[in-house]
């Protein structure tokens, strides 16, 4: 028999699943089921974060089969992300996806939550999304939806295109138990952040703020059409924002050249990569626009 | 027309063709109180098999996907691996051809049943994994197919079939409300041989692939 789309189609995922599954590991570091993983490195396993429960005694299970001590290195818990070290090297790494994820786009979900072997479903990207809040303190840039199956076990194993490169790392811990997946280039620097320092830096200002209006004549001064800010309810002792000379009652509008009028698009603004950085932070105090100069601190 | 759009149309082509193929095998399985379930047409001499929890003592009745309704006759059945073997008087059916093995992990499978009386209604996937089910029966245990493609009450007997429209499994429950579990169809060859021993050997005819369409 001639071969027909179908077939071919049906045995690139089964190759894609066989690939990608060589580094899809087993994380046994909770009481409860196992957990999947993916070899970021040949001696780093990239997981979720809320599977790891404990910090002695984590075992790894291998695609061979075989088992693996492994130390935690690092945790994430604003972006559901832990690092695990291999004592020995292991198989070789997955490969990230070249491009990101589309709409529509075949998918395949895999992980290893147990001895039997890989498991995998199939799906399309169903939504790309983001920036969110996590609800665990934390800003996700993007994030992917798709139609696939998470059986239970898969938080923490790969979303891989039909070649078996990976696309994003799936986990039902950020958005109250609904599966969704952190692109590659997130994840990998998430992980590339664990393997350095150990943790991943937040930015840190020190105030707490709410959104109010800016009444008609204030947003004149401000000389753009701006409705709302952040009013400073509460400033932090010998914090960055109180270094820099920032005042409950103020309103803060702007950051680093940015229009600000909600939490979300402060923390978007308060990333690792600010940390130990001068920011210069737009208030109104009195109806006047103040332009002040805050360094960074981390969270 | 370009590559692409080349493509998704013969893959198109490829699925219409695998379930021209496909369904002339289905059947219906009326097995009065113990509901409606799904059949395939094993062999061309009336050989009918279907899951063990569809039918019990009393014949069930078997309605061929032309319409055509025969009182069965329980050839065999078996709890352990939920397999009935049934046969009518009818020759010449158009039997499914049967994988030679196990699937692999990712490959794509398609289910055909009758969902909530939802007739000849077809559902995709691919094998998500390959378990070992543990029983209390005589085999203590063997392997299942486990699938995301979606199963529903009416689908019970009915095939799993691959890319090429072979029997790979025979669908048989729902685990977990999202896991759909299949008995495979080389544990289904071994059922059948053992229930038909002693007969005069049946020659099994498959039903010729369609040269146009696969």
């Amino acid at each position: 028999m001639s071969k027909n789309v179908l077939v071919e189609l049906s045995e690139a995922m089964a190759a894609a699943a066989e690939q990608a599954g060589k580094s899809t590991v087993m994380v046994n570091a909770r009481r409860r089921m196992p957990a999947s993983g993916i070899l970021v490195a040949a001696d780093s396993v990239l997981t979720a974060e809320h599977v790891v429960e404990r910090e002695d005694g984590i075992r790894v299970t291998l695609a061979d089969g075989s088992e693996a001590p492994a130390r935690l290195a690092g945790r994430d818990p604003g972006s559901d992300l832990a690092l695990l070290k291999l004592e020995h090297p292991a198989a070789p790494p997955a490969d990230a996806a070249p491009t990101p994820a589309r709409v529509g786009q075949l998918v395949l979900v895999l992980g290893r939550p147990s001895e039997a072997g890989i498991e995998a479903s199939l799906g399309v990207v169903s939504a790309l999304g983001g920036p969110v809040r996590t609800g665990r303190g934390a800003m996700l840039e993007r994030y992917i939806r798709t139609d696939t199956i998470s059986y239970p076990g898969f938080s923490g194993g790969p979303l891989v295109d039909a070649t078996g490169k990976v696309l994003g790392v799936n986990t039902s811990g950020l958005a109250r138990g609904l599966p969704l997946t952190i692109p590659v280039d997130l994840a990998w620097r998430v992980a590339e952040a664990l393997a350095k320092h150990g943790h991943v830096k937040y930015g840190y200002l020190g105030v707490r703020s709410q959104p109010v209006e800016i009444p008609a004549g204030t947003q004149k001064a401000l000389k753009r059409e701006q409705a709302v800010g952040l009013l400073v309810v509460g400033v932090e002792d010998d914090s960055p924002a109180a270094t820099g000379g920032l005042m409950v009652g103020d309103i803060l509008v702007g950051i680093a050249g940015s229009t600000v009028s909600d939490h979300d698009g402060l923390f978007r603004h308060l990333g690792g990569e600010m940390v130990g950085k001068a920011a210069r932070i737009e208030v109104l105090r009195g109806g006047q626009v103040k332009n002040l100069d805050v360094t960074v601190g981390e969270r | 027309m370009s590559a692409i759009a080349q493509l998704s149309l013969s893959l198109s082509d490829s699925l219409d063709g695998l379930v021209r193929l496909v369904r002339p095998s289905l059947v219906i399985v009326n097995g009065h109180r113990f509901g409606y379930g799904a059949g395939v047409v094993w062999a061309a001499e009336g050989l009918i098999l279907t899951n063990a929890h569809v039918v019990r003592r009393r014949a069930p009745l078997v309605r061929l996907d032309d319409d055509g309704e025969f009182e069965a006759r329980l050839v065999e059945r078996d709890e352990e691996v939920d397999l009935a073997l049934l046969e009518i008087d009818a020759r010449g059916l158009p039997a499914m051809r049967i994988a030679q093995a196990l699937p692999r992990i990712g490959e794509m499978v398609f289910t055909f049943g009758h969902p909530w009386g939802q007739r000849g209604y077809v559902s995709g996937g691919i094998v998500s994994a390959i378990p070992t089910a543990r029983t209390r029966g005589r085999r203590g245990s063997f392997p299942v197919i486990r699938s995301d493609a979606p199963l529903a009450p009416g689908n019970s007997g009915g095939p799993l079939v691959n890319s090429a429209g072979e029997l790979v499994g025979v669908n048989a429950m729902i685990v977990g409300g999202d896991q759909s579990i299949s008995i495979p169809a080389t544990l289904a060859r071994d059922f059948v041989q053992a229930a038909l021993a002693g007969r005069p050997a049946i020659h099994r005819q498959d039903s010729p692939m369609p040269e146009k369409v696969l």
